[in-house]
C-alpha cells in the first residue's frame, strides 16, 4: 500500500490524441496539475514529452520490495524493447541502473539498450517543505527535503523516512533524444520531469496519507471488534469521567437501555454512580488500580460483582486524556472464593474439633490409671499408653527383657483369641508380670473392637486393670463387715449377760406383782398400778433386747411375701382398731435366704411404727418386688413401707436407727428400729427412710437373694 | 381349776424368788406344783414321783441345764410336756429343744401366755393321751407328728388367754 500507485501500460495514445486534437493545447503545468491520482502523472508527462517532439518516452519504476525495475509506464516505445529496460536494482552492470544510482539525469548516446541516444531521468519522491508529520513532530528531518536539498548521497536503497517511515518512491524517466540535442532542450526536459515529479510527490504523498488513515481505520474496526467482542465490559471514559467509548458488555450497565422502565433507569444510574466513584476512588488512590464493584445487570436485574481494572490513556503529547477500565466478571469467582473459604475454616473447625478430641481421648488415656493396648488385627500392638509401656514395651518396638517378651505373648495370645471370636466385647482374666511390684498379677482386661468400613476388625482396644486394688478394697470391707458383726455379736454377749443378770430378778418381781393382784387395799391401786406398768415396760425392753440376740431361727429360703402377709394377718384387727387402710402390692419374689422370725419382727415392728404414726387413721403401703441384679444370679428383694403419718422431724431422722431414741415418749422403748437395722444388717440387706413431716414415712428393705 | 387340780407340775429355777414366784402362781391357777432349785433335787423328784408337765429354767446350778431334768423325767413317761424357760437360747439350743419336742419359752414372760401355754400343753397331752386310748380320732398318730408345727403355728398367731375349762 506504500508503494505509489502505478499506471501500467494504462495509457493509451491514439485515444488521447483523438480526444485532445481538436483542442488547443494548454500549458503542461495545467494539465499536470489537473491530475487526481499518482498514477496520472506519468502518462501525462510522457505526452508533455511527446508533444515536445521527443520520439518517444517511458517511465521505469523501483519497486522497493522486490528490488525490481520495471516499465510503468510508455509512448511511441515498442512494446518488445521494453524489456531491455526491465532489470533489478542489484544489476551492477546495467546502465539504466547505474545512472539511477547516481540520481542525476544523463545522456547515453550509446548504449545496449536503446539503438538511439537516450536520455534517463532518475526522479525520487521529494519536497521543498517538510511533511505533516515532521512539522507535527517538531523534527527537520524529512525525507522528501533531504532528496530535494540533496543533503546526502542519495542511496536508492534506503529511501525510507527515519521521521514517519513513509517508504518513498524511485523511478526513472527514459526519452529518446536525436543525436545532437541541444543542451537547452535536454535542460527543457529536465525541467519539465522535475515539475512532473513535484506534483507526483505531492499526490505520492496524499495517497500515502489516505492509505494510512485507511489502515488506521482498518485498525480501528479490528479493534472495534475486538472490543465489542469481549465479554467483560471495557469503557473509555476522559477525565473527566464521562464515557467515550463502551463495549455492548458495558452497554448492559451504564447505559441508558431504549425501553425506559423507571427501575431500569435507576439502575444504570446507580452503576454509572459507583463507576464513576470507583473510578474516583481509583485515581485517588494512585498505585492501586483495582476495586472491587457491585452493579446491576440492568437486564437480567441481578447484581454482579466485578473486579475493575483501570489504565489511564495518554494522548501523543503525554498528556492524559482518560481512563480505560475494564472490569471482570466475578461473581461466580468470588462465590468459588467464599465457598472455599467457609470450607476451609469449616474443614479447620473440624480439624479443631478432632485435636480436642484427640487431647481429650490422650488426657482420657493418661489418667485412666489402667494399662490400655490398642493393637491391629494381627495382634500387634501399635498403641500403648504410659502404663501399659511399662509392661509391654513402646509400640512396633522389640521387647526389650524377658518379661515384656512374656507379657507380649500372653497378650498375642488372649488378642488374637479375640480378634477372631465373633463376639464384639470380652472380659477375661489375664495373668501378666508387673515389673512394679516384681510379681505376676491377674488383671481384668476389657476388650472391644473397632472395625473398618467393611465390617473387619482393623484395631482391638484393651484396658488392663489390676485387680488387687480392688480385691484389696473389697477384702477391707469384708473386714470392716466382719468387725461390725464382731462388735454386734460383743454385744450380744452382753446383752445375754445382761439379760441372765437382770432378767431373773425382774422375772421375780414381775411375778410378785402379779401374785399381789387383788389382795392390795383400794388405797393402794395407784401404786400398785405403777409398779406393775413400769416393770412391763423393763419387761418389754428387756425382751426387745434379748430377741435380737436370740439366734435361735436358722436361715433358710423363705418366701418374703408370706412373711408379709402373716405379719399383716397378725396385726390386721390393730390396724383396723386404728382405722389404716392397707394397700399392699407384692410382686413374684425369689424366696431369699433369711431367719423369717427376725424379718417378721423388722415388719411387725415397721407396720406398728407406721400405724402409731397415724393416731388418726391414715393408709399403710407395703411393697415388695424383686430387683434383678444384670448378671442374673443375684439380685435384692425389696420391701417398701410407707405410711401417710406425721413423719419424723428432719433433726431427728439421723438418729431414729440408735438405741433409745424415740419418737412416742414413754410408749416407746426406743430400741425397734435399733433392733430393724441390726436385723438387716445382720442379712447383708440395706435400710433407708425418708420422711417428711406432716406427710408420712417411707422405708426401703433391700435385702440380697443369694442363689443356693 | 377342777381340771388344774388334777394336774402335778414340776417347777424348777436356780432362782430362788423366781421359783417361788412361778409355784405361787400355778399353785394360784389349781395346779399341783413341786418347785425344785438344783437339778440333782429335781431328778430326785421325778424319779421319786411322775409329773404331768415340767416347766424348767435352762442353766441350772454349775454346768447343768434343764435337758437333764427333762431327760430323767421322760425316763418315766416319754411323752412327758415340757417347756424351758430361758432369757437366752443358742442356736443349738433352740434346734436342741426342738428335735427333743421341748418347748421354749423366753424370760421375761408374760404370765398370760406362761399360762396359757400350760394349759395348753396338759390338755394336748391329755386329749392325745384320750386319742390314743380311745381310738376314735381318724389320724391317731398324726397328732404327736404334727405338733410341734402346730404349735408354732399357734404361737404365730396371737396368744391365747389362759384355757379355763
Amino acid at each position: 500500500m506504500k508503494r505509489m500507485a502505478t499506471a501500467e501500460l494504462r495509457f493509451q495514445p491514439e485515444q488521447i490524441n483523438g480526444r485532445r486534437g481538436n483542442r488547443q493545447r494548454r500549458p503542461a503545468v495545467l494539465r499536470l496539475l489537473e491530475a487526481e491520482r499518482s498514477e496520472e502523472i506519468f502518462p501525462l508527462l510522457l505526452e508533455e514529452i511527446i508533444a515536445l517532439g521527443f520520439p518517444r518516452a517511458m517511465a521505469v519504476d523501483v519497486n522497493f520490495d522486490s528490488g525490481d525495475i520495471t516499465p510503468a509506464a510508455a509512448l511511441k516505445w515498442p512494446r518488445q524493447q521494453l524489456e531491455k529496460f526491465a532489470t533489478a536494482l542489484w544489476t551492477s552492470d546495467h546502465q539504466l541502473v547505474t545512472v539511477l544510482h547516481t540520481a542525476r539525469p544523463a545522456v547515453l548516446t550509446k548504449s545496449n539498450l536503446h539503438n538511439r541516444p537516450i536520455y534517463v531521468h532518475p526522479i525520487l519522491y521529494s519536497n521543498r517543505n517538510l511533511c505533516w508529520e515532521a512539522d507535527r513532530m517538531r523534527t527537520a528531518i524529512c525525507l522528501a527535503v533531504q532528496n530535494f536539498n540533496r543533503e546526502k548521497k542519495i542511496r536508492i536503497e534506503e529511501q525510507v523516512c527515519s521521521t514517519c517511515e513513509m517508504r518513498a518512491y524511485a523511478a526513472a524517466v527514459v526519452v529518446e533524444v536525436p543525436r545532437q540535442v541541444p543542451a537547452q532542450t535536454i535542460a527543457e526536459l529536465g525541467e519539465l520531469i522535475e515539475l512532473a515529479n513535484r506534483y507526483l510527490s505531492r499526490l505520492f504523498k496524499v495517497e500515502h496519507y489516505y492509505n494510512r488513515m485507511r489502515d488506521m481505520e482498518i485498525t480501528i474496526a479490528q479493534m472495534g471488534t475486538v472490543m465489542q467482542s469481549m465479554a467483560d465490559p471495557v469503557i473509555l471514559t476522559d477525565t473527566q469521567h464521562r464515557v467515550i467509548m463502551q463495549n455492548k458488555a458495558a452497554e448492559r450497565f451504564f447505559r441508558v437501555p431504549d425501553e425506559m422502565t423507571e427501575g431500569l433507569v435507576r439502575a444504570v444510574e446507580l452503576n454509572n454512580l459507583l463507576f464513576s466513584a470507583a473510578l474516583s476512588s481509583m485515581l485517588v488512590s494512585g498505585s492501586d488500580s483495582h476495586r472491587d464493584l457491585t452493579l446491576v445487570d440492568a437486564i437480567e436485574g441481578e447484581e454482579m460483582l466485578f473486579e475493575a481494572v483501570s489504565a489511564p490513556t495518554y494522548g501523543p503529547d503525554g498528556i492524559q486524556i482518560g481512563t480505560v477500565t475494564v472490569m471482570r466478571d466475578v461473581t461466580d469467582l468470588r462465590r468459588a472464593d467464599q465457598e472455599l473459604r467457609s470450607n476451609y475454616d469449616k474443614l479447620r473447625e473440624a480439624e479443631e474439633v478432632v485435636r480436642q478430641d484427640r487431647d481429650r481421648l490422650n488426657l482420657i488415656i493418661e489418667n485412666v490409671g489402667d494399662p490400655i493396648v490398642v493393637c491391629d488385627r494381627e495382634a500387634k500392638i501399635v498403641l500403648v499408653d504410659p502404663l501399659a509401656q511399662e509392661l509391654f514395651g513402646a509400640a512396633f518396638d522389640v521387647p526389650r527383657d524377658a518379661v515384656q517378651f512374656k507379657n507380649q505373648t500372653q497378650l498375642a495370645a488372649y488378642i488374637s483369641n479375640f480378634t477372631y471370636s465373633f463376639a464384639d466385647r470380652e472380659n477375661a482374666p489375664v495373668r501378666l508380670y508387673n515389673p512394679a511390684m516384681h510379681q505376676e498379677i491377674e488383671y481384668d482386661a476389657r476388650s472391644g473392637k473397632i472395625f473398618d468400613e467393611f465390617g473387619q476388625v482393623s484395631y482391638t482396644v484393651t484396658v488392663l486393670r489390676d485387680l488387687t486394688a480392688v480385691r484389696r478394697v473389697e477384702q477391707l470391707k469384708v473386714e470392716r463387715r466382719m468387725l461390725e458383726i464382731e462388735k454386734f455379736a460383743a454385744t450380744g454377749r452382753l446383752a445375754a449377760t445382761i439379760a441372765h443378770e437382770v432378767n431373773n430378778p425382774m422375772e421375780a418381781i414381775k411375778n410378785a406383782i402379779y401374785l399381789l393382784a387383788g389382795s392390795m387395799p383400794e388405797s393402794s391401786a395407784p401404786v400398785y398400778n405403777i409398779l406393775k406398768s413400769e416393770t412391763e415396760r423393763v419387761a418389754r425392753i428387756v425382751r426387745q433386747m434379748l430377741g435380737l440376740y436370740r439366734n435361735t431361727e436358722q436361715v433358710k429360703p423363705v418366701s418374703v411375701n408370706v412373711i408379709i402377709e402373716d405379719t399383716l394377718l397378725l396385726l390386721n384387727r390393730q390396724l383396723q382398731r386404728s382405722n389404716v387402710e392397707v394397700e399392699s402390692n407384692l410382686g413374684v419374689l425369689p424366696d431369699a435366704v433369711i431367719a423369717a422370725d427376725q424379718i417378721r419382727q423388722v415388719l411387725s415392728n415397721l407396720v406398728i411404727n407406721a400405724k402409731d404414726a397415724m393416731p388418726n387413721g391414715g393408709k399403710l403401703i407395703i411393697h415388695a418386688k424383686h430387683i434383678p441384679n444384670p448378671d442374673g444370679l443375684h439380685g435384692w428383694v425389696r420391701i417398701i413401707i410407707a405410711d401417710t403419718g406425721t413423719g419424723i422431724p428432719r433433726e431427728m431422722i439421723r438418729s431414729i436407727f440408735e438405741p433409745f431414741v424415740t419418737t412416742k415418749g414413754e410408749k416407746g422403748t426406743g430400741l425397734g428400729l435399733w433392733i430393724v437395722k441390726g436385723i438387716i444388717q445382720n442379712h447383708g440387706g440395706k435400710l433407708s427412710v425418708k420422711s417428711k413431716l406432716g406427710k408420712g414415712t417411707v422405708f426401703k428393705i433391700d435385702l440380697p437373694v443369694v442363689k443356693l | 381349776m377342777n381340771d388344774a387340780g388334777k394336774y402335778r407340775i414340776l417347777v424348777v429355777d436356780d432362782e430362788a424368788s423366781v421359783l417361788l414366784t412361778y409355784r405361787l402362781i400355778l399353785e394360784q391357777q389349781g395346779y399341783a406344783v413341786t418347785a425344785c432349785s438344783t437339778s440333782r433335787e429335781a431328778i430326785e423328784a421325778v424319779e421319786r414321783e411322775s409329773f404331768h408337765a415340767v416347766l424348767c429354767d435352762y442353766s441350772l446350778e454349775e454346768q447343768h441345764t434343764g435337758f437333764e431334768v427333762i431327760t430323767a423325767a421322760r425316763k418315766r413317761d416319754p411323752e412327758l410336756p415340757a417347756a424351758l424357760l430361758t432369757g437366752y437360747a443358742t442356736l443349738e439350743t433352740a434346734d436342741e429343744a426342738q428335735v427333743k419336742n421341748i418347748r421354749v419359752m423366753f424370760k421375761p414372760i408374760e404370765i398370760d401366755e406362761f399360762l396359757a401355754t400350760t394349759s395348753n400343753m396338759l390338755r394336748r397331752d391329755h386329749e392325745s393321751k384320750q386319742e390314743i386310748i380311745g381310738e376314735e380320732d381318724a389320724k391317731p398318730q398324726g397328732a404327736a407328728k404334727n405338733r410341734g408345727q402346730r404349735d408354732s403355728a399357734a404361737r404365730r398367731r396371737a396368744p391365747a388367754g389362759p384355757v379355763k375349762e
